[in-house]
């Protein structure tokens, strides 16, 4: 079976500051693989190794990669190899998912595409349903839970009131939720390992942009409100939804 | 000289801090040490990340990193106060590869991976401390059997590790020290546990040894090669030592240092007076001299070898300016490092341990003082 596990590499949070004028300072930021994109690492190398097949990353933009630091990580997690397609890591959603379906094809297909909740960075959850519309492909997100059976995966997906179960027959494309693993650290035989693992690029095009950024500001620094509710479970839950009405 | 780690070690320590901010573990280590509990949960954790294979020969299924990696670990471990002093036997196989008979290795590497405690080694006794000469265990042929007899204390680990290396002069020669391999479960053995001021998370007891029937099998090295044997594991044990105490004296440093900045009183934060800012200076200085001792000594075990008395350098060093450090540390967080439960307790009681535990801090400055003059000797 061949995984295609998608990643991106994005600036480190802990590491992006703010600027007076709300602007982000992203020069000290270290790249880091997209915390949910591990998710999907993770998920794909359980598929696999209950399957049997092999797992590939397949990122779009190269410069977080040039590092081979970043690239022996997110190799050590659980990729057999990793593919890098040249262009823009900000490209919007459209943009990018143009490119990773163009790289899907160049690489000759695959059996299931897995993507993490959203980008660690942008988070606009919209890079999956795009990429399995491109593709042509059965699409489903919220993926809480996947198991391979032959030549379909049954899908849960958590709902406000219950679990969804979805028989989707494979090829397939499918984004999952930060909670569906908890992705496994690395040891030192994969991290020394992941150093031999193949990465190679693959042109793909991009269209032009379809969405354009107006403004990216942190929000503005609000002293805390220091309200406090006491009394009784009753009085204090009166007291809260009091307090939540005036916001 | 270039300090840089490569890309795998820097990985390995990320993935060793990961592995420490998944969870509290604070909690589970203060019950370990409240309880005298071996904290094998987390050595399992480690392990599962390679830790037992970074200094394991690649023969043996290890990885043969090197000190210097293994350095580094520790310095990230210590930097979140987890106690690294119970970890020694895992980067210890040397040993038992050199000395230990075939089916010895195999017994000892069958743990490799597991978290669990393997072995010790057991010298020290009522009458004899640093003066080991004075040992009093002796071992005894009768009958195509060796017979061991005597009273070990203050024996690290020895209440839950299945195998002890003992130890003992010959009763029928008792200038010939020799070492046996002991199967803890086997009859005459009787354990004693004793409390502990610090290093609570690993046991320490009187091992009673009473006619305890071994074969030749059972000896450990040589005939009469006791001592020859200890020399070379103490420096190792030594240099783990002041790693354990420099790496653990990280973590009381950064505690007081984001207490002094958030900590106001007189309308500013303490670290703005300079009564503490001496103190933040004194122990910038002494961590950063013991990191560079450290490692430039764990370089020279990894290239050209580490000597006796850089070992006794490292150990009487680190754990005096770490001790220094935490005490300093204690003094800026005032209050709250002595009334509650403050982690910074246990690392001063432990790092008191240190100055006795694996060799004194007397003897500590003899070989160091031995090995500097050596060089002038004619």
């Amino acid at each position: 079976m061949r995984i295609v596990a998608c990643v991106k590499a994005a600036p480190e949070d802990s590491d992006i500051a703010v600027k007076p004028d709300r602007t982000l300072d992203l020069s000290r930021a270290q790249w880091k693989v997209g915390s949910y994109d591990l998710n999907a690492v993770e998920a794909a190398r359980q598929v696999a190794d209950q399957v049997g097949g092999e797992v590939i990353g397949l990122s779009v933009g190269s410069e977080g990669w040039s590092g081979s630091k970043l690239r022996k990580d997110v190799l050590s997690r659980g990729l057999d190899s990793l593919v890098v397609v040249p262009g823009d890591p900000d490209a919007d959603s459209f943009q990018t998912a143009s490119a990773l379906a163009a790289a899907v094809g160049e690489l000759g297909g695959c059996d299931l595409v897995l993507l993490g909740a959203g980008s660690s960075d942008r988070y606009a959850q919209q890079v999956g349903n795009q990429l399995g519309a491109l593709l042509g492909r059965p699409t489903l997100n919220q993926v809480d839970a996947i198991t391979v059976d032959g030549d379909h995966v049954r899908v849960e997906r958590l709902l406000e009131d219950g679990v969804q179960v979805v028989d989707v027959p494979l090829p397939a494309v499918l984004s999952l939720t930060s909670g569906i693993n908890t992705p496994r650290i690395a040891g030192m035989k994969d991290i020394l390992a992941a150093g031999k693992k193949p990465v190679s690029e693959v042109a793909a095009a991009m269209p032009g942009a379809s969405a354009r950024v107006a403004s990216l500001l942190a929000p503005e620094q609000v002293d805390r409100g220091r309200v406090v509710v006491e009394g009784d479970p009753a009085e204090t839950a009166q007291q809260l939804a009091q307090f939540l009405t005036t916001l | 000289m270039d300090f840089r780690l490569s890309d795998e070690q820097e990985l390995l320590v990320e993935n060793v801090r990961d592995l420490m901010a998944r969870e509290n573990w604070e909690a589970y280590f203060a019950e370990c040490d409240r309880t005298h509990t071996y904290p094998e949960r987390w050595v399992k954790d480690l392990c599962d990340l390679g830790f037992d294979l970074i200094m394991l020969p690649e023969e043996h299924g290890g990885l043969d990193l090197g000190l210097v990696t293994l350095t580094a670990v520790y310095e990230e471990l210590g930097r979140w106060g987890a106690p690294t002093y119970v970890l020694y036997q895992l980067p210890c196989f040397d040993t038992i590869l050199r000395e230990g008979t075939p089916h010895q290795v195999e017994t000892v590497l069958s743990y490799v991976g597991t978290g669990k405690q393997i072995w010790n080694s057991a010298c020290t006794e009522p009458g004899a401390g640093s003066d080991v000469g004075s040992l009093q265990t002796t071992y005894t042929r009768r009958d195509g059997k060796v017979y061991l007899n005597g009273h070990k204390t203050f024996i690290t680990s020895s209440a839950h590790v299945p195998y002890l290396v003992v130890m003992a002069r010959n009763a029928d020669d008792p200038e010939v020290f020799t070492e046996w391999f002991l199967d803890m479960s086997l009859p005459g053995v009787r354990i004693e546990p004793l409390d502990k001021l610090g290093l609570r998370m690993d046991s320490c007891s009187d091992v009673y040894l009473e006619d305890v029937e071994l074969t030749e099998d059972d000896m450990f090295g040589t005939e009469g090669n006791g001592f020859r044997r200890g020399v070379k594991d103490f420096d190792f044990e030594r240099f783990l030592v002041g790693l354990s105490d420099y790496a653990v004296a990280l973590s009381a440093f950064e505690d007081a240092a984001r207490y002094a900045n958030a900590r106001v009183q007189f309308g500013k934060p303490i670290g703005r007076f300079q009564l503490n800012q001496l103190k933040f200076c004194e122990m910038a200085i002494k961590l950063d001299a013991m990191k560079n001792m450290l490692y430039e000594a764990a370089w020279h075990y990894d290239n050209d070898g580490m000597t006796s008395a850089q070992a006794a350098m490292c150990k009487y060093y680190c754990v005096n300016a770490a001790f220094a450090v935490v005490d300093d540390a204690m003094q800026v967080m005032g209050g709250i490092s002595v009334a509650g439960d403050h982690r910074i307790q246990r690392i001063w009681r432990d790092l008191r341990v240190d100055r006795i535990s694996g060799g004194t801090d007397e003897m500590m400055i003899l070989t160091v003082a031995k090995g500097v003059l050596r060089a002038y000797a004619n």
